[in-house]
Formats: C-alpha cells, structure tokens, sequence
C-alpha cells in the first residue's frame, strides 16, 4: 500500500517535504552522473558541456544536475517548447522530444541538442526532464558545426525543431538515422544519443518510485515548495546588496561598443541591454534565452552562490534587451559561436558590478571559453577524430588574493581538461608543452593568475583547426589601479618556419609538423603594484611567476 | 591464555585495540575484547604499546598483530609531510599547479584551487619524451639529474618524487633518473611514478607521486619505531599493515610506496563483511558501517570487494581536491553518525549532520554540555535505545535535557519534540538512504539481490529500516558488531593490485597479446611475493580487463579466466562486457570495444581465525529482559520486547517488534520481521517488502 492513500489532507509535514526535496537532487545528480558515465565524447564527460534538469508539471525548474553554472537555467526555454507546440493529448508516457534550435527553445547553439521527456502518472503530465548536450558533429557547411564565418543558421547543421524521436518508448528509427545520415562522426553521435536517453531512464526510474512511495499530491507540493524556497533565498540575500544603479561598457576589437546598465533594489535585479549594437552577420551572437541565462549566472554568484538553483532563485531578475540586437538576435541569425558573445557579456555584467562588490567578484579573468576545434585522421588507425576543447586561463586577483593560475571560466565549473596522455593516444597528436603563461600582465598588490602555453604537434597531414578567441586585443580588466592581463590567441608555427597568430579562423589545414601554440590570458591585477610586499615578489621571482626585469620595472623591486 | 591474534587501529582521540583468544587446538576463537589508550601525537607508537599494556596482554603471546594507522591521511591532511621535489618531462613541470583546471563549487567566482605539494621552484624537468606505446622519441639526457640534485640539497629537499609523461607504458626512463637520483645522493627518499601505478593521466599520476614521496620519510619512520617497540616487547609474530585496497601487506613493502595505506582502517569492516559472507555462503553484501560521525557503505559483488583508483582527498563541493590514484575499497561515506547534530537552517529546513557533536561533548543524553539534539538522542527519544542502558550501562542518559532540546529544535518548525525526533531519524535514514542507493541503485545494482551486514556502533540500529526501504530481503548484524572492522582486519588476505594501462581495440589486439600482458603481470606479481618468503600454494592470482566503447571515458571492469587467452575468449570478453554494460545503462552498441586496463590482483593467504561457536538455544524467555513502549514512527508506538543479545542461544527466533541490546550497540527489529540467530551469534534479521516502515 502506498502512502499516497494514506494522504487526506494537502498539508505535509516539514520532514516530509525535506526528504522529497532532497530526493529530488539525488535524481538529477543520478541522471548527471548517467550522463557522464556513457556519453562517447570527451566535450560531454571531461568538459560536461551538458546539464540535466527535472521541471513541475508547468515547466518551471525544480532542480538541475549540472558541472556548469550557465547549464542550470539553460533547459527550460526547452521544455516551454515542447508545451507551446503539443497539446497534452499529444504526449503521452515514454515519448522523448529532441530540439536544437537556439531562437525557439534551443537557447544555444545547434549542437547542444535537448531531450525532453514527460513524467506521467494515471495519464496526467505531473513533471518534466530534459538532458542538453553538445553533440561533436550535425553536419552543417563546416566539420563540427561551428565557424565564425557562418552567416545564417542553415550553415550550421541540421535543425531539430522539437520533434518526436521516441514514441511511448518506441525509437522512431528515421529521425535517428536522418540525424546519423547528417553527421560527420555517427558513431559518436548515436552513443550520445543513448547516453542521454539511459539518463533520462534513469532519472524517469527514481522519480516514479518517489511517487510510489509519497503520492503525486505530497510530491508536486514539495516541488512547488522548493521552488519557493530557491526564491525565498534569493530574495534573502539580495538583502545584503547594495542597490543602485552600476554601469560598463566595452570596446570590442570589431571596434563598436557593447554596454550594460544594472539596477538593484530591494526587490529586483534588472539589467539593462538596450541600446547595444545589431545581431552580427557572423555567428557570434546570441539569443534572448542565452542572455537571460547570463544574467542568472552573476546573480547567482552574487546572492547565493553556495546553495542551489531553480527556477525561484532567478525570479527577482528582469532583463530589458533590443530583438534583434547582439544579445537577442533573430531567426536565423547564425549562432555557433554564442558561447563568445554571452562570456563578453557575462563579463561585462561582472565588470560592471565589481567595483561595487570587491568581497564577492574578483578583477576581470580571461574571459573567453578559447574554444579550439581540430580534427583529422589518427596516424595509427586513419579513423578521423575530431577535438572540441575549451581552454584554461587566468583569474582575477582579488581584494585579498592573488588570482588563480589555469582554471576555466566563470561559464564553466566542474569542468576537466583532457590529459595530455589520454589526448595523444586518443587523437593522435602530441603536446610538446602545457605550462603555465610566460606573458607579462596582470601585476598588482595581488596579481591575477597566470593564463597557459599549450602547444599541439600535428603528426599527419589532412589535419584542420578552426577558432575563434575573444579579449585577444585588450587584456582582462585590473580593479583598483591593478594591471590589465594579457591575451588569448594562438600562432601557427608550421613546419616551414613560418609564423601567423590567429584570434580566429575556419578549417585552416594542418600540415605534419606544424605546432598549434595556444595562448591564454593572465587575469587582472588588484590595487598598486607597487603596494606588494618585496617578499611577495621575490617569492614570485624564485617561482619564475615574474622576471627578475619586469619586477624592476614594475614592482620596483631588485634581486 | 592462547595464543593472541590483535588488530589496533589508531583514531583522532583513541587508538583502539581489539584481540582475540584463540583456541590452540581447534583454532576457533575463545574470546573477544577491546580496549582503548589514547592516541599519542606526534609518537604514535606509544599509544599503540600502551593498549597492549592497559588491556594486559603479553606481546610475546600475540602471534599475529594487523595494524590500522592514519599516519599517512594526517600527515597529507595536516601538510606535515616533508619538503619534495619533483622530476619531470621537460615542458610539463606545471601540470601539478595546472591539475584539471575545475571548479566544482562553480557559481562561486571567488572560488580558491588547491595549492600543489610541490613548489614551482621545486619542480624540474629532464629532457626525454615517450609516446602512449612506450616508444621512445626523445633519449633521456640522464646527465641532466646531476643539476637537479645539486640544487635540491641546497634547498634541503627531503625527498623526490619522479613522473615522466607516459611512464605506465614504459618505465625505462623513470627507472634511469631514480638510479642516477640514488648514485648522488644515497639517502634520500625517492620514489617513481612506476613504483606506484601504471595507470595514465599524468597529473593524477604526478600528484599521487608526489604525496607518496612527500609522506614516505614520515611514514617510514613511524613504522621502523613501531617495529623497534614491538621487538622491545619480545614481540615475534607476524606483523602487517592494513592497505588502502582491503588487504593487508608487509612492513618493508609498505614502507617503499607509504600511499598504499592513505585509507588504511575504513576498508576493514568492508573485508570483514566479505570473509563473513564467505563464512555464510552469502556472495551479494552490502557493508554498511555506521560511526560517531560518519556512515560509510560498500557494495560486494559475488564475493568481491569494489576497488577504485580514483579516489580523491580534500574533495568537496567547494574544493578540487586531490587525486591519490592508488587502489582504494570503493567506499561511499556521508558525515551521517550517532553524533550528528539535526539543526534547522534560515529558510525553515531542518537537516542532520555533517557537524557532529563528536566525541566531546558529545550527545545532549551524555550531559557533558552537548545541547545540539544528534541522532542518538533522537533514538533515546523514541526508546530505541535504553535510556537506562545506555552506553553499555557506563551513563546515565540525560533525558530532560535530551527532551529540551528536542522541544527547542521542534519549535522552529511548529512539531513536538517527539516529532522532531522521529525528524531526525528519517532525515538521517534518508541521508544513508541516498548514500546507498549511490554503491547500489545508480551503479545497475539490483538491491534486492543484496543482504546487508550491518556494524559499526549504529548500524544495527538503522539498517532494518533502511532494507525495508531498499527492498533488501535479509540484514545481518555480526557477532560483536560494534567491533566488526577490527574483526575484518584479522580475515584478510595480503592483496596487492596491479593495474596497466595498455589501450587498444579488442579486436586488434591479438590473443596472444592479451595472454602475454597478463603472464608478465602475473610473474611480476607472483615473484614479488615469492621472494618475500611466501609459499607458492598460498598465491591466488586473479584478472580483469576494463573495457569501454570506443570514445567512452568510463570503463566496465570484466573478470578474465586464467591461463592463456585465445581468439575465442576474446569473443567471449566482448560479450560478457556487452551484457554487463547493457545491465548497467539499459543499453547495447555494436561499436568498437577498447581495452583501457589490464588489472591483476594477487592474493596471498594468511592463516585466518575461525568464528566461534555459540551454545543452542535454550529458553528464549531468559533472554527476554523486559518491555519498554518503542516509537516505530509511522507504524505506531508500541510495547517491544527487548532481548540480551549475549543471552540468546543458536537457532533462537524473534519476531518483531523487539530491540535486541548489547554493550556496544542497539539492533532494532520492526513490527513484521523476523530474527534469526544462527551457530556463530550472526543476527539474521528477514525485511518484508515493505516500503510503509518510514513513509509519512
């Protein structure tokens, strides 16, 4: 006998609510790790670009596994899709949706495909899931999808306008292989595909069995009660802001300028777009749902960044931005390279509130995901395999700390890089060198941390390299008389001899031989160089974190 | 007396000895008994001799001494370890500092990195390069260690950690800069990736280096005084060191790669599990060990105990951490014990635990000061536990004070103190609930093919309600449970692990390459400890592959058969991975399958005690002490029977509910199931299938 028949009155205990709440970070913390376990991609399991996400019956997020900050509000745009598009009557237990496109629910870019999965009970729609992963390769005009020189969306890969690819359970066997037949690495693409469904499974497992166990009544009132409580804490700490109104702006390399203006109060947090340049004919835009998630990211990590999220935590933001502009751009806009103009933005958010609160944000980072695309066919086995990396950098310092040397952005969290002895056995190169940046930038009374040199031997002809860098000509921004950091780019040392830095590029072939040399930025520096202490630099010094000229220079201090 | 085999295991506050007195004849064991001394920082081993002292026993009576010791955990922990230096690839000396570039606690932009052990002045490089084959590209410049050693005395370096890039596939380099490391400077401390694991990813591997040569002047000696003390004693039996992995091993092997005990004394109440479960004939366990602080499980497949080589310290939420690949039991462990405190945060949600009241003051009920209500006094509070025997009788429970901060904790919420106990204990059962639902459920395990041993002071308390919400049929709760992991330590085998990583398809390496990778395995291992002396008839020696879809980062580990492998069995390991993999994740490819592994575990056995005997039973009645009105939550409050554990007799029956007391812990049996006492004193406790015992 289930406990739901034992239920006669819709109040539930604290305990109760406790335990349901708690369990159902536990089915989206089984669902990631599912995910993780059975994805055949290294940009799902080391760089968990993907997120997993149980909603109520309405739609709103309850609760997100995730290793990425910016994945937690990414899937419910998702989920509002498949609602708008079918009615109830059209779901039905066991069917999974799949959508991809970034203007109508995709939030992203095409290759981060959504499932979607109804939580049915006695036929009625009690829940949601959804699982967003980024899929290596859906055809499109260029190897994995993704080139600044798109134009429009259709160059892109193919589109997944949140269709049915599982039927009460049932594979529907066309779209899969219409999806295969469209892809340059099916293979990979069908194992990530299973992988999120098994997740999904799982996840659809351990939510029924809660239901089994505590009834749909107690279960959907601790849902609901939970997303009060992501509320309830936001509201709380907003307590602890000050309000007013804080302003950045920034020059991008194109020339024109983007700018933000936040205003806080006591109840809301609204951040300002209007006014900032058209959509691009590149693909470095984003979409209206992309810049939304941005704005939940730096409010999150400045109200309450140690507890979870849902969809309450988010609900004092309003964001005011121009269809059609940079930060919300149309169909079919391209959209490949998103992930650059939302970290330009995410930065310019975190640019303009920094000043205001030095204890919670540090000096700007390096601020680009270096996202690095190569591909070409293995030396030992000629199958082709394809990297989609992004790359480490440095942090800000802050007002009592050096910043941190090689972590990824402020967009990414718990995520890996791939070792060097695990890369060259699996794609086929070699790394000559991974070590940290040599660039000057960044000094201060604490200096921001150091960025990297990573430089990629090819061992084979037919090889390709295609990105695109941003904060490649200024560097991050210091705080409080800090110095600016260094940049990101990467130079082409071919065999030949010859030399070419790139911020950005397309399908450039790649010769054996030739070396791909990354470079990343060090974060800025906080407060006065010359206001480090002499032991602090020669600590530096010793650790070659500085050279014994460019401390005399800077720091004015000798050896 | 007979003679005595001993196991000590040292903690923060107590270093713990545990004995037993065996038969001489018949080998069985005549009698258990523990006592305590305290733990003696920074000399460990006195603490160690002082129990044997206090608990009177003669050490040249004891033929067999296993020893649990944290030594190398603090000393990582504590950063007490020595000043290291690190030898590397030339170009990769930052990837100790670069580590993996994540941050797990990741909407935190001012989040903090783990600082490596290493000093970037500290770490060198040598030029030389391999590839993931082991062919060598760049020759070695072993010329180039000489700098490296000068400027290392001159910065007084105690010891040196040596990783190279690709060293698990070809050690020959490694090998070179230890021998020339050891010509210079014959005293110190070295140790080679190599020497500790052959498995890839070279920060894991560098950083696992590194701690191990960081500890090893440390640990090596503690353990050469704890052997100098003993010897002082007439002490002549055998002497072992509880391993990271379940097993024990030798004094000198531990002291050459000290790593290999980083988790020395949690995995034994694991081991133990399994030899009872060997003793049973039970192959499906899931151990499940509840301490002071902590509640720790482990699952058993068939008679074998999980290993992972992926163990972390210092990993949190908030924090990296730090990757120690040696092989550890694959133990899940939340902060969920008898002390810990059930408090309620600033948005009305009560939670219980990881603060622990600890063993000073400890539980509201112990009347040393605590006043945060933990989990034993939630049992008080719904009688559970005796209130009038608590703590073997040695304290008078403090009920008032219990009920007042029940009530306090209560109020914050709108409940009764007795609610807020009955809170507590189903927030804690839901805690352990989710912990073991991670080495079951999430891992493809069918709970219902399982039966729990459950130990440690609370876990006879907890695991009936636990089972019943697992669906777990059967629970045990051992002889002499609140000592059990002591027990496990005097049931192992000497084990050691060895793990290569040697990719490739399945299908392209050939038979008699896999065949040729396993013998060298097994001749390295076999000879490893033939040369220590021990009797070829006593080496058990077993294989596995870890296996995985082309492009996976996951592996599914396979049991292999021994002897030679031929093209058959090869299709027969494909399949048994296929079918063990769809078991796991619901579903099957046809892609590619690749070997990341080769795994040999040896085995070498020890002469083992024999559980004893219990006499039949007699009258049941004589074990019935009393009744008491029990708190079963949801399924009432009723008058419970209680039972003297040491008073029942083999083949006894029980049926709930009842509470069965002992000194050192609690077993509570719910309305609905069943008690069985078998030869040995084993509970044997039959779960309906219910899920009612703890829904609301």
């Amino acid at each position: 006998m289930s406990s739901a028949a034992k239920a006669e009155t819709p109040f539930f205990d604290p305990i109760t609510v406790e335990v349901i709440q708690s369990s159902l970070s536990s089915i989206t913390d089984e669902m990631f790790a599912t995910m993780r376990r059975t994805a055949m991609s290294s940009i799902i399991y080391e760089v968990l670009d993907f997120g997993v996400a149980l909603f109520d019956a309405k739609g709103e997020l309850a609760s997100s596994g995730s290793g990425i900050p910016g994945f937690i509000g990414m899937l419910q745009p998702g989920v509002a899709a498949v609602q708008e598009k079918f009615p109830a009557s059209a779901i039905s237990d066991g069917d999974i949706f799949m959508l991809n496109i970034p203007h109508r629910g995709g939030v992203s870019h095409l290759n981060d495909v959504v499932l979607i999965m109804p939580l049915c009970h006695e036929r009625r729609i009690v829940g949601w899931l959804a699982n967003k992963a980024h899929w290596v390769d859906l055809g499109g005009a260029y190897p994995g999808g993704i080139s600044p020189e798109a134009t429009e969306i259709y160059q892109e890969g193919l589109q997944l306008p949140c269709i049915k690819v599982i039927e009460g359970g049932d594979l529907n066997e066309s779209v899969l292989d219409m999806i295969l037949a469209n892809s340059r690495l099916p293979e990979t693409t069908e194992g990530d595909f299973w992988a999120g469904v098994a997740s999904m499974r799982a996840g659809r497992a351990r939510f029924l069995s809660l239901l089994e166990k505590y009834g749909e009544e107690a279960v959907c009132f601790a849902m609901d009660d939970y997303i009060t409580l992501g509320e309830q804490i936001a509201r709380a700490s907003m307590r602890d802001l000050p309000n007013g109104e804080f302003y950045a702006e920034e020059r991008l390399e194109d020339g024109q300028t983007i700018r933000v203006t936040i205003t806080i109060d006591e109840e809301r947090f609204i951040v300002d777009l209007r006014g900032n340049p058209e959509q691009a004919k590149t693909s470095l835009n984003s979409s209206r749902d992309a810049t939304f998630v941005d704005c939940q990211m730096i409010f999150k990590a400045i109200t309450s960044p140690d507890t979870f999220g849902n969809a309450g935590s988010f609900r004092p933001i309003t964001l005011l931005v121009d269809e059609g502009s940079l930060f919300a751009a149309t169909y079919p806009s391209a959209m490949g390279i998103y992930y650059e103009a939302s970290m330009l933005l995410f930065d310019l958010l975190w640019k303009a509130l920094a000043p205001a609160m030095p204890e919670r944000l540090t000096a700007g980072h390096y601020a680009s995901i270096c996202g690095t695309f190569m591909g070409g066919p293995h030396p030992e086995t000629g199958d082709v395999h394809g990297i989609v990396e992004p790359q480490l950098g440095g942090w800000g310092a802050s007002q009592d700390s050096d910043g941190i040397n090689a972590l990824y952005t402020g967009y990414h969290g718990d995520t890996f890089n791939v070792p060097v002895e695990i890369t060259e056995q699996r794609n086929g190169l070699m790394v000559d060198r991974l070590a940290l940046s040599e660039a000057p930038g960044g000094e201060g009374r604490y200096r921001g941390g150091k960025g990297i040199e990573l430089d990629y031997r090819i061992l084979n002809d037919d090889w390709w390299i295609t990105m695109a860098y941003v904060r490649s000509e200024a560097g991050p921004w210091g705080l409080e008389g800090g110095l600016e950091g260094s940049t990101n780019y990467i130079v082409l040392d071919r065999a030949s001899g010859e030399q070419t830095r790139y911020t950005s590029c397309t399908a450039i072939p790649l010769y054996k031989d030739d070396v791909v040399k990354v470079y990343t930025a060090n974060g800025g520096g906080f407060g006065s160089p010359s206001d480090r202490p002499a032991d602090d630099v020669r600590r530096d010094i010793r650790d070659g974190y500085v050279t014994a000229e460019r401390a005399r220079a800077v720091y004015a201090v000798d050896v | 007396m007979g003679r005595v085999r001993a196991a000590s295991d040292i903690g923060g506050t107590f270093t713990d000895l545990v004995y037993f007195e065996l038969d001489d004849e018949t080998g069985e064991v005549r009698s258990v008994a523990t006592e305590k001394a305290h733990t003696t920082p920074p000399d460990f081993e006195r603490g160690v001799i002082d129990a044997f002292v206090k608990a009177d026993v003669q050490l040249d009576n004891v033929s067999y001494f296993a020893h649990g010791t944290t030594v190398v955990i603090n000393a990582l922990t504590e950063r007490r370890g020595v000043k290291t230096g690190l030898i590397t690839t030339k170009g990769f000396r930052d990837v100790l500092e670069i580590a993996r570039g994540n941050r797990p606690d990741f909407f935190n932009l001012r989040y903090q990195k783990p600082a490596p052990f290493v000093p970037r002045y500290l770490r060198c490089e040598v030029t030389e390069r391999m590839t993931y084959t082991g062919e060598v590209v760049t020759p070695l410049i072993v010329d180039g260690v000489d700098d490296i050693v000068q400027a290392f005395k001159a910065e007084d370096v105690e010891a040196i950690a040596v990783c190279l890039l690709h060293a698990y596939a070809n050690p020959m380099h490694e090998a070179a800069v230890v021998a020339r490391v050891k010509d210079l400077w014959p005293d110190i401390a070295v140790v080679a990736s190599h020497q500790i694991s052959r498995e890839w990813r070279e920060y894991e591997r560098t950083n696992t280096t590194v701690a191990s040569a960081y500890v090893q002047p440390i640990a090596e000696t503690y353990l050469a005084r704890l052997e100098e003390r003993l010897a002082d004693n007439s002490f002549d039996g055998s002497f072992y060191i509880m391993q990271s992995n379940g097993g024990i091993d030798t004094v000198e092997a531990t002291k050459r790669t000290p790593i290999s005990i980083v988790e020395s004394g949690p995995a034994s109440g694991v081991l133990g599990a399994a030899a009872l479960g060997e003793y049973l004939g039970i192959r499906n366990i899931i151990a499940f060990d509840i301490g002071g602080t902590t509640a720790k499980c482990s699952l058993i497949d068939d008679g074998q105990v999980a290993i992972t080589s992926q163990y972390m310290i210092e990993r949190s939420r908030q924090s990296a951490g730090y990757p120690i690949i040696t092989p550890v039991v694959d133990i899940v462990e939340i902060g969920n014990g008898g002390g810990s405190i059930g408090w309620v945060d600033e948005h009305g949600k009560m939670h219980v635990g990881p603060q622990s009241a600890g063993a000073q003051p400890g539980p509201v009920a112990y009347g040393l000061g605590g006043t945060e209500p933990t989990t034993t006094d939630a049992n008080l509070m719904m009688k559970r536990i005796n209130p009038d025997y608590f703590v073997g009788g040695e304290i008078k429970a403090d009920m008032p004070a219990v009920e007042a901060a029940m009530a306090r904790l209560g109020a914050q919420l709108g409940l009764s103190a007795q609610e807020a106990a009955r809170g507590i204990v189903r927030i804690a059962n839901n805690n352990m609930i989710n912990a073991l639902k991670l080495v079951s459920i999430n891992r493809g395990y069918d709970p219902r093919d399982f039966t729990m041993v459950a130990f440690g002071g609370g876990g006879a308390m907890h695991a009936t309600a636990l089972a019943a919400e697992l669906n777990i049929p059967r629970v045990i709760i051992p002889a002499h449970s609140a000592v059990f992991s002591a027990w496990g330590m005097l049931m192992s085998d000497l084990r050691r692990d060895y793990i290569r990583t040697q990719p490739g398809r399945l299908d392209r390496l050939r038979a008699p390459l896999v065949s040729a990778t396993f013998m060298e395995m097994e001749k390295e291992a076999h000879s490893a400890f033939v040369e220590e002396g021990i009797a070829a008839d006593d080496i058990r020696l077993e294989r596995y592959l870890a296996l995985r879809y082309q492009g996976q980062e996951h592996s599914v580990t396979i049991p292999v058969t021994s002897g030679a492998v031929r093209e058959n069995d090869i299709d027969i390991i494909l399949d048994d991975f296929r079918t063990s993999y769809e078991k796991q994740y619901t579903y099957r490819l046809d892609n590619d399958v690749e070997v990341v592994n080769f795994k040999v575990t040896a085995f070498a056995a020890v002469d083992r005690p024999s559980p004893a005997k219990i006499p039949p039973s007699t009258d049941i009645e004589s074990a019935r002490s009393g009744t008491r009105v029990v708190d079963f939550d949801t399924l009432g409050v009723m008058d419970t029977s209680i039972f003297s554990r040491d008073l029942l007799g083999a083949g006894d029956q029980i049926d709930g509910p009842a509470v069965i007391e002992e000194a050192g812990s609690t077993t509570v049996v719910f309305p609905g199931q069943q008690v069985s006492v078998d030869d040995y004193g084993n509970l044997h406790i039959t779960i309906k299938g219910s899920l009612d015992v703890l829904s609301s």
